[in-house]
């Protein structure tokens, strides 16, 4: 059975060049679209404008904090616009700004970037189809995410309880957001992820379809590439938890507006049943985060170490196997609340269970690279850099996963060390692992190499430096969504925000990197790869014709296995 | 060969519906947020949302059938229609999962800290329910019949038996129209109030989403009336019929387990009203 | 000048004997009446967070010490193992399986053997794993016996109280101290540093929660407004107050001594200063404490007939004082 990419010898007899047709004027390209590379393009500038704002909004955590005291949030809170804010709405800033800048990093960039993104460009060229499915849904995809965004900027300019914007933190936890936040600004935030939530569902069914439907004659479901695969699982995780956290936030709703007590003790609600709801959405949402990062590991690192993928369907059921198991994990988010033994004692089995499939991911990888005739290329890099940082953020997470454990754990600096590890430094390393692997297939113009190391290189230093210490903060007990902190917090925070420095130099290097292409770029070729690239993206132009395959490419049987 | 269609899929012109459509829904969460703060425009301007939202939909459907007539739908393009119809039903269920779930969490597990619950399900403040054995119970039947004729209806059509089509849509609609009213009249009647109490919170939410899901699929079957009268449909296509059907019996479904859970047993044991 | 401070924190501290409490360390008051007493000292590196520290605090609590045990000795190697094993192969594909060292690519994709390997070993580690960290749970959830001391905690925007409903129903609440060179953050409450026996900023309260040291107590926690979470890293504690509910959990404290927390749930603009500051005393030293209170009674623990029935399912705290109510409003 063949198993790999490697075979595909698509018998593409359209070269397109079909310039000149059907090629829609600016105002319809790019606001009428239902060319799934322009939307894909599309969801990829959205991805970093939220990406630079999300990180920006970190950057502005990240001062406040290289200090004990407040010394910033009293500036910020008037760029939103407060006037003489008083202490308490200065302090408030500081949530709205943790609040906004994990709501943007997961729903406005990660995902929009990852699935909308890369996912829309990609899995249709990979399974030899046209486009997508319903490639109108595609586009309201898209505006639903840009009007989600579009709501959650709107909430940080109008009162949220104690001050400007909505304070609740990216969990929304009821009851601080219910009636601990008067005002429209919670709800302005409800809306945004009702609005982009739609749209991932909508975007979930249209990739379902899309794989299950539209894959080449001979593309049997065996045969598609690992990053197909990742965004089949992912796309079903989104279906199925998505809905839950809009039933979830429905209530929070009309909790807020409408009189219900859904999570206020006062008409016999239960907060605590919301973290279930948000939860049994959220973890899932990690996974949703993580598993087109690592599809997008799986294809760079075969392609250039010139190796079919090491075990293809062991990655493929793992990653089947880790979204199962996602679903029944959520309440490891939870053990402070008050579960009762055993239901902790079940969390802390179920989630450790996740540790395996995962390893089977990272030891096929190497397995992959073993024997391999490696190149070190841009992509190849990152992807290397992932599969190390991935692991740390990876057995940090097993270490939380002891409920026992997890009680001096939760809700300090650790967790937001593991999942910065696993977000920031793997989720968004494998986003650059992918940018520099696709960009020239997008634009026509090759990057510089070298620029691409050195962006690695300085972002690798720098995310390091700025998440490794708060493993320490978060071990000495600092709690996370604090502004200000005691004197021996100093020295690592301190650290942290050195390498927030450094990070951001090379997000500059990469700035000039994406203009120098687009400038001074050589033309890229079709397979500027060479002989480990045999996904049928390679087979296409870059960029690649306004609609390929207008005639289907026939997928051969495997020569060997 | 450059820039011919060589396969049956469906390629699209770019269209301005789905722009349209998001911004009508923009413009209704924020005038939501405007009605529900009584700030200024609150008062028209979710209806302006509302307005453009359905426009635009209305456009983007009819555009769809269309398009049917045309001849777009191939045997493929169908079938993705019909993996996007029960990947969008699977959705659904699991949004009625989260209305579930807090109805089992407080009716399993009711509050004993607090007065208008005191440990007693249903709460201490609800003195009565509805009686599940009077007007539910007729919905049930209703429902119930309505999932039959809707398949008469179905079966018809794969006859050719157009008028037995319509007169079985017809019904199927009168049935949704029926239940919906006495669903207005038990909720005009009601012995307890939507907000105050997890009852009426849990009550209201779920069998409110679910009465939206009956409105939304009475006009669906609607639209599917007009088109068998406009000559749309034949026995061999006519996904748009087949796609209200199943929503159709979804929304059945939901209603068996709201009647099973939420009337019957939710209820047990109290003063009915 | 020590006055002046306790003027304007008029509250429970009001009848506190005032003496210097320069070095009284871990053993505060000598010989005092009953009803007498003095905030002890903490001991720095003790129950609070050590400058640069890059490890778990100290623990003071029997499963504290466990759980620290689990941590360092078992999860800390092992994941440590895995993270350099794991770098380790890395590197060594990285300089044995490049370009130049090997040129033709091998095709292998396939080895049973080595995925069963790397699927079951996983599990065994974590199997030896989960049977430590599942005895842990068990532990932790021993309820406190019968005759254990009560104390009910409750969470607030953003202060805690303290009840004692075995020693008479009295209720303490704390404050942060202010920081001199910050906005006022609580009003009417003075400045840390001003008494001898403060603790460090953010974390000194002005009433902390008194408890006996020893013994094993039951800690009921709640909260009045939002979620909030009573959190003590130094005792491996950490059990979030929800309103509508009350989360119950054994503390126990072995030896006297100040031990520090912060609230650890968000729970709105001031989350970030509303401390916890755990005092535990010796048996006697904490009914001496007990006895500042007016009303107060030691619990005939002895004499278990006289056990005020614990917490009987009531949620909101007794009112609080009225001065406290001002000046939180204020
Ligand atoms: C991309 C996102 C992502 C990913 C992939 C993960 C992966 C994992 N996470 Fe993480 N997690 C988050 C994002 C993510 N997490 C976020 C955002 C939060 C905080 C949310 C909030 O509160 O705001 C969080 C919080 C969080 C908590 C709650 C902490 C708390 O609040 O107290 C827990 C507890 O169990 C947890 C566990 C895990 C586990 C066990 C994994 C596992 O999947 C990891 C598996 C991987 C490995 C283990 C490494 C590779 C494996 C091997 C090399 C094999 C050998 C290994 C062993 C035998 C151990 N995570
Ligand atoms: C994907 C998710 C993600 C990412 C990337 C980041 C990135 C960063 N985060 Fe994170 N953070 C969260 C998700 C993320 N964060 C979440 C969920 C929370 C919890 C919020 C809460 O408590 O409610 C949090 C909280 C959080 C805190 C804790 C606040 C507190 O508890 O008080 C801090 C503190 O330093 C912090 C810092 C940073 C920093 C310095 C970065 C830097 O690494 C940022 C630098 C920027 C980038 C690396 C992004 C660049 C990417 C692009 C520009 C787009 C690229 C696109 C393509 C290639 C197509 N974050
Ligand atoms: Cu109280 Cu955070
Ligand atoms: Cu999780």
């Amino acid at each position: 059975m063949a198993t790999t990419a490697d075979q595909f010898q698509g018998h593409v007899a359209d070269h397109g060049h079909d310039h000149g047709h059907d090629h829609p004027g600016f105002f319809a390209r790019w606001f009428m679209s239902t060319n799934h590379k322009d939307i894909g393009t599309m969801y990829l500038i959205f991805a970093i404008i939220a990406g630079i704002i999300g990180g920006a909004f970190s950057g502005m955590m990240r001062v406040e904090l290289a200090e004990p005291g407040i010394q910033y949030l009293d500036t910020f809170a008037r760029w939103f616009g407060a006037e003489n804010p008083d202490f308490t709405a200065t302090l408030h800033t500081w949530n709205v700004l943790i609040t906004a800048h994990g709501l943007i990093m997961v729903f406005f960039m990660v995902m929009p970037a990852i699935i909308g993104g890369f996912g829309n460009w990609f899995v249709p060229i990979m399974i030899g189809a046209p486009d997508m499915a319903f490639p109108r849904m595609n586009n309201i995809s898209f505006w639903l995410t840009v009007a989600g965004f579009v709501s959650l900027l709107c909430s940080a300019f109008v009162p949220g309880g104690t001050g400007l914007g909505a304070g609740t933190g990216w969990t929304v936890y009821a009851p601080l957001s219910t009636y601990g936040s008067p005002g429209p600004a919670v709800d302005f935030g409800i809306f945004a992820l009702h609005l982009s939530g739609a749209g991932s569902i909508m975007g979930a069914i249209n990739f379902i379809t899309t794989i299950f439907n539209m894959r080449a004659p001979g593309m049997t479901l065996h045969k598609m590439p690992l990053f197909v695969w990742s965004v089949l699982v992912t796309a079903f995780l989104l279906l199925l938890s998505l809905p839950v956290l809009a039933a979830a936030i429905t209530m929070l709703l009309t909790d807020r507006n409408f009189g219900t007590t859904f999570f206020d003790p006062a008409g016999g609600g239960d907060p605590v049943l919301y973290q279930h709801l948000f939860w049994f959405f959220g973890h899932p949402e990690v996974y949703i985060m993580i598993l087109p990062g690592f599809g997008i590991i799986s294809q760079i690192i075969s392609t250039f170490a010139k190796k079919p993928v090491f075990g293809y369907l062991g990655m493929a059921y793992a990653m089947v196997a880790i979204g199962v198991v996602g679903f029944i994990v959520w309440a490891h988010h939870m053990y402070s609340t008050g579960l009762s033994v055993n239901t902790k004692m079940y969390f802390t089995a179920a989630t450790m269970v996740i540790a395996v499939p995962t390893g089977v991911k990272i030891f096929s990888w190497i397995a992959t690279m073993w024997g391999g005739s490696m190149e070190f290329r841009s992509p190849m890099i990152w992807a290397i850099g992932f599969i190390f940082l991935f692991t740390v953020g990876g057995v940090t997470g097993v270490v939380l996963a002891n409920g026992g454990i997890d009680d001096n754990m939760h809700d300090t600096y650790y967790v937001v060390a593991h999942f910065h590890y696993v977000l920031s430094l793997g989720a968004v390393t494998a986003l650059f692992a992918g940018f520099y692997y696709w960009f020239p297939k997008m634009s026509g113009k090759m990057h510089s190499e070298f620029l691409s190391y050195v962006h690695f290189a300085v972002f690798f230093v720098g995310v390091n430096m700025i998440f490794f210490p708060m493993h320490f903060l978060g071990m000495q007990g600092m709690p996370r969504r604090y502004p200000d902190y005691p004197e021996a917090f100093t020295y690592w925070n301190h650290i942290a925000t050195i390498g927030y420095m450094v990070m951001a130099a090379s997000l500059v290097v990469w700035f000039v990197n994406i203009a120098y292409a687009f400038l001074a770029g050589r033309k890229a070729e079709d397979n500027y790869w060479g002989e480990g690239a045999t996904t049928l993206e390679w087979t296409l132009t870059s960029p690649p014709p306004f609609h390929q395959f207008e005639t289907l490419p026939v997928i051969e049987e495997a020569v060997h296995h | 060969m450059a820039g011919t269609k060589n396969h049956d899929y469906h390629i699209l012109p770019p269209d301005i519906a789905p722009l349209a459509t998001t911004l009508g829904a923009l413009i209704f969460t924020s005038g939501m947020v405007l009605f529900m703060h009584d700030m200024p425009g609150g008062a028209f301007v979710p209806w302006m949302g509302l307005a453009l939202l359905i426009a635009s939909m209305w456009m983007w459907f009819s555009k769809i059938v269309h398009e049917a007539r045309a001849g777009d739908h191939t045997p493929v393009v169908q079938l993705h229609q019909r993996y996007g119809m029960i990947l969008f039903i699977a959705s659904e269920v699991m949004f009625f999962v989260g209305w579930f779930w807090a109805f089992f969490d407080f009716s399993l597990f009711p509050s004993t800290l607090t007065e208008v619950v005191d440990g007693q399900w249903p709460p201490k403040a609800i003195e009565a329910v509805m009686d599940p054995f009077a007007l539910p119970l007729l919905n049930t039947l209703i429902l119930l019949t309505s999932g039959t004729t809707v398949t008469w209806a179905h079966h018809s059509l794969i006859h050719g038996d157009r008028e037995g089509l319509k007169k079985g849509l017809w019904a199927t609609i009168a049935l949704g129209a029926l239940f919906s009213a006495i669903q207005g009249y038990e909720y005009l009647h009601a012995p307890f109030g939507f907000g105050g109490n997890t009852y009426g919170s849990a009550f209201y939410m779920a069998t409110g989403f679910h009465g939206f899901h009956v409105i939304v699929g009475t006009i669906f079957l609607a639209v599917c009336l007009v088109r068998s009268y406009q000559g749309d449909f034949t026995p061999r296509q006519h996904f748009g019929f087949e796609a209200a059907a199943w929503y159709w019996h979804f929304v059945d479904v939901v209603w068996l387990f709201l009647f099973v859970a939420v009337y019957i047993w939710g209820g047990w044991g109290y003063p009915t009203h | 000048m020590i006055s002046g401070h306790i003027a304007r924190s008029p509250r429970l501290l009001g009848k506190a004997c005032i003496f210097s409490a320069a070095g009284l360390l871990a053993a505060p008051a000598l010989a005092q009446d009953e009803g007498s007493y003095t905030p002890m000292t903490p001991t720095e590196g003790v129950g609070m967070p050590t400058p640069g520290g890059i490890g778990f605090q100290d623990q003071y609590s029997p499963l504290g010490e466990y759980a620290l045990k689990i941590h360092n000795y078992a999860l800390m190697p092992i994941i440590t193992i895995i993270t350099l094993f794991v770098l380790a192969l890395l590197i060594w594909v990285v300089v044995r399986y490049n370009r130049r060292a090997n040129p033709v690519a091998s095709k292998t994709s396939h080895n049973t053997a080595i995925e069963v390997v790397w699927t079951i070993l996983p599990v065994f580690i974590l199997l030896g794993i989960a049977v430590p960290s599942i005895d842990l749970i068990a532990k932790q959830y021993k309820p406190a016996p019968k005759e254990a001391l009560t104390i009910k905690v409750t969470g607030n925007q953003w202060f805690w109280t303290y009840g004692y409903p075995d020693n008479g129903e009295f209720e303490v609440i704390s404050n942060m101290l202010n920081i001199p060179g910050q906005p006022v953050i609580n009003n009417g409450v003075r400045e840390v540093g001003s008494e001898a026996w403060d603790g460090p900023s953010h974390l000194e309260v002005d009433n902390r929660l008194v408890v006996p040291a020893g013994e094993p107590i039951r800690l009921q926690i709640t909260a009045a407004d939002v979620i909030h979470s009573f959190a003590v890293p130094s005792l491996w504690f950490k059990l979030d107050a929800v309103p509508g509910r009350i989360n119950e959990k054994v503390l126990f404290v072995e030896k006297p001594g100040v031990y520090y927390g912060q609230c650890s749930e968000l729970c709105g603009a001031k989350h970030g200063y509303m401390p916890i500051a755990l005092e535990a005393l010796p048996r006697e030293k904490y009914n001496q404490w007990v006895l500042t209170h007016p009303g107060a009674v030691i619990d005939g623990r002895e004499e278990p007939a006289a056990t005020a029935p614990a917490g009987e399912g009531e949620t909101v705290p007794a009112d609080m004082p009225e001065d406290a109510a001002t000046e939180v409003a204020a």
